[in-house]
């Protein structure tokens, strides 16, 4: 059993209803937001989240501000964040990289890359 | 995409093929045609849309269809509530906007992407607010029919590159992961 927590930040529940159902089958928590802001709060909130999976275009704080934003928050160690998104622009990935992201999926994913991909980033075995 | 073609008729093409991919990702096989308008449909339908822009090139795109529709593109299977079909139709046409985008990278075009919107309606029609000739792109899937509406509004500056050039800005594929 995992007792690692992600949290899963995306507008869309049907994606957050997705990445839950794969990371909870190997024993992970879910944590969620819908949005940038969300996302900083429930970091506050929930010491337990080992890493992030973040949406980039969301209303309100999107995925990027809500990387620049925890980047410069003092308040905690830093947590593994990888992009989860539609987008595959080069500029905006090289922006993600300099604000700190661990990695960069675009949608949609298989399940079991995206699980290898959590496994990686948590430093666990494949 | 034939040499000569308009930017509209190409942008268009590129459209209908980023959707299909989407679609035939979901697990389906869609057949699309354009030109051809059908009467309005009957019962519940899930309406989205999803904006891009540049400074050249600026619209929008649109699915509507029925609720079964969109319950059999549903990735997960279960019982959809109302919430649940506006969601997953905004997702949808969110990722076939996305990749479009992703495409016209190649061509040296960026373009921003809005957030999307969802609706359910009854018995609704869409049409082109730009152009009163402009007729759906219509997407067949197991006999029922996604109506895709894409609106554009281009500058006569704008000039879409006849083949993909920037195959260095070319956006990453869809399903790709990558690690820094």
């Amino acid at each position: 059993m995992n007792n690692k927590a992600v949290l899963v930040v995306d507008d869309s529940l049907t994606v957050r209803q997705q990445v839950g159902l794969t990371l909870t089958s190997a024993g992970y928590q879910i944590v969620e937001a819908c949005d940038g802001q969300e996302a900083v709060d429930a970091l506050r909130a929930h010491a337990e989240v080992a890493m992030v999976l973040c949406d980039v275009t969301m209303p309100g704080m999107d995925g990027l501000e809500f990387l620049e934003t925890i980047k410069g928050d003092a308040a905690g160690p830093p947590v593994p964040v990888v992009m989860l998104t539609t987008d595959g622009s080069p500029d905006l990935i090289a922006r993600a990289k300099r604000a700190g992201a661990k990695g960069w999926i675009v949608k949609p994913f298989q399940p079991h890359l995206l699980l290898a991909a959590v496994r990686r980033i948590a430093g666990e075995p494949g | 995409m034939a040499p000569g073609d308009s930017n509209e008729a190409r942008l268009t093409e590129l459209l209908c093929l980023s959707a299909a991919t989407l679609l035939a990702d979901l697990g389906v096989q869609p057949e699309w045609r354009t030109g051809v308008r059908q009467p309005p449909p009957t019962g519940e339908s899930v309406a989205a849309f999803s904006g891009f822009a540049n400074n050249e090139l600026r619209g929008s795109f649109a699915f509507l269809g029925p609720r079964k529709l969109f319950a059999r593109l549903h990735p997960l299977p279960q019982t959809m509530t109302l919430r649940d079909w506006a969601d997953w139709a905004r997702e949808l046409v969110s990722q076939a906007v996305g990749r479009f985008c992703n495409r016209l990278l190649a061509y040296g075009v960026q373009l921003a992407t809005s957030v999307p919107q969802g609706a359910l309606a009854k018995e609704v029609r869409l049409a082109s607010s730009l152009d009163p000739a402009r007729s759906p792109i219509l997407f067949t899937i197991e006999g029922l029919v996604l109506e895709g509406w894409l609106e554009l509004d281009i500058a006569p500056s704008f000039r879409l590159e006849e083949s993909p050039l920037h195959e260095a800005r070319a956006a990453l594929r869809e399903g790709t992961i990558v690690f820094f």
